[in-house]
């Protein structure tokens, strides 16, 4: 179904041809290390290409111009996949054969995107003064506006527990420091660096066949002055134990209990850690939403994240100060229940159903599509999406039980009110 | 069901309508694995006042929203969500100022999500005493609203624009107005409005049609009912009641809401093309790509933040835009300067044309989502124009049309700013209307 093509060394083109849809998509991403010296500069930088190009000098020419393309978008792209971070731009677009007579669509998003990446206004080397300080102002405003959603901010605050020494450890998008000291020129250089170095993934859904999408990315190729400097391999977490108590002025506390495990999704028990995570704590059906919350209402919210990539699993509780013992050690017993085959066959049916049900419906959107394979070839999962069903659907209760037995706690945080 | 093509959307669509009344749209979609079904009813929280049954009836605020919470309740104490969940499917429902929308998703047994959907929602249970716990709940939900700036920003805009309209009461009504809710007057709201002839069914996904529409008819019998007759006399003049209303709230920036009143729409192909040439109207106004929008943004009177587009709801029709800014006034003597240069130039017919390829690929890529199709075609519907021919009125709209619109709708006395401030420090003063 995918179509690999190399175009230079460290430049992975990969197709997904499928004439179901009536738009396309196309993803440009640079992949860079983790790390506290630049997750800042790669987060900034594609909200800058996006304010301008010499042709296109500002958001009204850019947005005219995307008019011109039956309302096409493009906005930045930036993700963290274990060890890596990305940056880059997503296109999307209406499919060619609802164009005008003699119209198209992909071939001059194609040129477009080119001109976003490379054509950018330079002043006294470096990015517009003007477009580099609003954009700062708007990253610093989304990273701050993190610490108005307590949960994402609980459960930020654990991984920097669970992971002093792991990049895993660091925000998506940096820290407000961070953005504070790039200057035009900072990340005008480090634009040049990352686009000499990095290993590029651009990734193609819609119905144009892959040689046609090669043959349009390749100007945009010869334009970059390659010198590839390959990644490491993803890496299982370096953990940290931990313990931490934090007062806020909140109503609502939030318990963060983060395990490890050794079964990442480069594992051969990948599937039944996932079907293990969704039985514990993922979802309506799982054993902490039905007993810790339904039965025992110790919480108003409770769920469980596996991080995959890393070897990880973080649940997260939103609760009342004085329930925080109590539900903390119910936590542990349903997963000590887990340990013992204390597991209904409905209780595994719905677990693994639930998987089951999100990864068909992965093949009905372009972003889906996107979002699936162009970071699992990232994160080193090797499963496309029907391997990975018919791996979950083989788990068994010894496989979950063998799961739950390799989840070790190791770090816990929470947030509660009062000022000191 | 009868089928028709869309050559220009390359979709086939089927229709039917049962033998009770109802009418039946299946999307069908080849190889997709998501499949999603809607039964809606054309009603909503401002039909509050009706004749059925040779009587009148005149319903409390925020009865329809109530009825939606209720309908998820079964005889035997089934678990409706419960019984979606052990399908693989998950189950939602909404209520807007003219409609109610019951819904599920599923990737496999959509032959049996079908039916428990049409059943549930065709079989009204309320307890007195489940009606009586659901206010509280409901009550909470009021409570969360009344914290939500972006709530009452609106809420006190159109209380501002309409005197008689019923868009003046929140959707989910008020703590007063639930209080007066009864398992009887459920009954009777049920009884009126969810009647064959009055709903929808739209399934979008790899489906069979005729299955679905004999799946219909097997769970919802072949009796037909009469419906409730809504009254929909809501007479309104075009300048609206206050020009400007201000309140103070937890908030970080002034945020606003900007409105023109505009003519109801009525129904039908003429209804739908001044919908469409009102969104162009809007876009050449202050869309993104407007010499407006930019000017505002570069003077830092608005950020991204900013967005606006035409509202219609059953008996009126609004031009809106909102967002947060240290100066809404400004904006407002803004956008009626430019909004009246527009209505005596015209907009170029370069941009128009740009501006309506732009509106019709946004719309012909949106059909990917099976949620704002499903959602598009039943509003459509209930207005008694088929979604699927958006590209035939889009081609003869002309730039005139813009202009005339534009014309007639950015008056002065049309306008109601509506803004939430900051509170003031160290007090809670609220500055009611100004």
């Amino acid at each position: 179904m995918i179509q690999t093509i190399s175009l230079q060394p460290g430049v992975t083109l990969r197709c997904f041809r499928d004439g179901r849809f009536k738009q396309g998509c196309l993803s440009f991403q640079l992949v860079r290390p983790m790390c506290r010296e630049e997750a800042a500069l790669n987060a900034l930088l594609p909200a800058v290409l996006l304010r301008g190009t010499r042709q296109h000098p500002d958001l009204r020419s850019i947005t005219e111009h995307l008019d011109t393309l039956y309302g096409a978008s493009v906005s930045a792209l930036v993700r963290r996949v274990g060890d890596y971070q990305t940056t880059g731009l997503y296109c999307s677009f209406m499919d060619d054969r609802f164009a005008l007579p003699g119209d198209a669509v992909l071939a001059p998003m194609a040129e477009f995107l080119a001109e976003l990446l490379l054509e950018c206004p330079v002043e006294d080397g470096g990015y517009l003064p003007a477009f580099v300080e609003s954009e700062k102002k708007n990253l610093i405003a989304t990273i701050d506006s993190e610490r108005n959603d307590k949960r994402i901010y609980a459960m930020s605050r654990l991984l920097k527990i669970l992971c002093r020494e792991d990049s895993f450890g660091l925000p998506r998008l940096g820290e407000s420091q961070q953005v504070e000291v790039i200057t035009p020129q900072s990340l005008y250089r480090h634009a040049q660096t990352i686009l000499k170095t990095s290993t590029l993934d651009l990734f193609y859904v819609g119905s144009a066949p892959a040689e046609q999408v090669a043959q349009l990315l390749r100007p945009l190729l010869s334009r970059l002055d390659r010198d590839w400097q390959s990644l490491p391999p993803q890496t299982p977490l370096r953990s940290t134990p931990g313990d931490e108590v934090e007062r806020m002025d909140v109503s609502q506390g939030k318990l963060c209990m983060g395990f490890v495990t050794p079964i990442t999704n480069r594992s051969p028990q990948f599937a039944a850690m996932q079907v293990l995570n969704a039985l514990f704590g993922a979802g309506m059906t799982s054993k902490l939403f039905v007993n810790v919350r339904e039965k025992q209402s110790l919480c108003y919210a409770i769920g469980s994240s596996y991080y995959s990539v890393k070897g990880a699993v973080a649940v997260s509780a939103g609760i009342d100060f004085d329930k925080e013992a109590q539900t903390r050690a119910e936590i542990l017993r349903q997963l000590d229940a887990c340990r013992e085959g204390d597991i209904t066959p409905e209780e595994l049916r719905a677990a693994k159903e639930a998987i089951l049900s999100s990864l068909r419906a992965t093949h009905d959107s372009p972003s889906a599509i996107e979002g699936y394979y162009a970071t699992a070839a990232l994160s080193g999962l090797s499963l496309t999406v029907a391997d990975y069903q018919a791996a979950v659907t083989r788990v068994t209760l010894e496989d979950v039980v063998s799961a739950a037995r390799q989840l070790e706690l190791r770090a816990t945080y929470f947030l509660r009110g009062g000022s000191q | 069901m009868n089928s028709t093509y869309y050559p220009e959307l390359d979709e086939t669509i089927f229709r039917g309508t049962l033998e009770n009344g109802l009418p039946v749209v299946v999307i069908p979609r080849k190889g997709f694995t998501k499949k999603l079904a809607y039964f809606v009813t054309d009603y909503g929280s401002i039909h509050t006042s009706f004749d059925w049954e040779g009587r009148s009836f005149t319903a409390p605020a925020g009865v329809a929203h109530y009825l939606e919470h209720k309908l998820f309740d079964m005889p035997g104490g089934r678990d409706v969500s419960g019984e979606f969940a052990a399908l693989g499917a998950s189950t939602n429902a909404f209520t807007s100022y003219d409609m109610t929308a019951y819904y599920f998703s599923c990737t496999e047994h959509f032959d049996e999500c079908l039916r428990l959907l049409l059943e549930f929602v065709s079989t009204p249970y309320f307890t007195a005493e489940s009606v009586e716990k659901e206010r509280g709940i409901i009550d909470q939900e009021i409570g969360m609203n009344e914290d939500a700036p972006d709530s009452r920003v609106f809420e006190s805009l159109v209380q501002a624009m309409y005197s008689s309209h019923p868009i003046r009461v929140p959707i989910l009504g008020t703590s007063a107005s639930i209080r007066e809710i009864t398992p009887e007057v459920l009954h009777q709201c049920h009884q009126a409005f969810y009647t064959p002839e009055n709903m929808l069914l739209c399934v979008i996904g790899d489906v069979d049609p005729e299955g679905v529409s004999r799946t219909a008819a097997e769970v919802l019998g072949t009796a037909h009912r009469p419906a409730g007759n809504k009254n929909r006399s809501w007479p309104e003049e075009m300048a609206v009641e206050t020009p400007e209303t201000a309140l103070s709230m937890e908030v970080a920036m002034p945020m606003f809401n900007l409105a023109f009143k505009c003519e109801s729409l009525g129904t039908g192909t003429a209804a739908i093309r001044t919908e469409m040439v009102a969104d162009l109207a809007a876009e050449a106004l202050f869309g993104e790509s407007s010499a407006l929008y930019l000017q505002l943004y570069e003077d830092g009177l608005i950020d991204s933040s900013f967005g606006g587009g035409f509202e219609t709801i059953d008996g009126c029709a609004l031009l809106l835009c909102s967002g947060d800014s240290e100066n809404p006034q400004a904006v407002r003597e803004a956008i009626l300067a430019r909004g009246r240069e527009l209505a005596a130039e015209g907009v170029p017919e370069e941009t128009f044309l740009r501006m309506k390829r732009s509106a019709l690929g946004r719309r012909i890529r949106s059909l990917d989502s099976f949620d704002a199709t499903c959602f598009r075609v039943c509003a459509y519907h209930f207005s008694d124009f088929d979604y699927f021919r958006f590209p035939e009125v889009y081609r003869d709209i002309t730039a005139e049309e813009i202009r005339l619109f534009l014309d007639r709708v950015i008056q002065p006395e049309r306008c109601s700013l509506s803004v939430v401030y900051p509170l003031e420090e160290g007090g809670d003063t609220i500055h009611e209307s100004v």
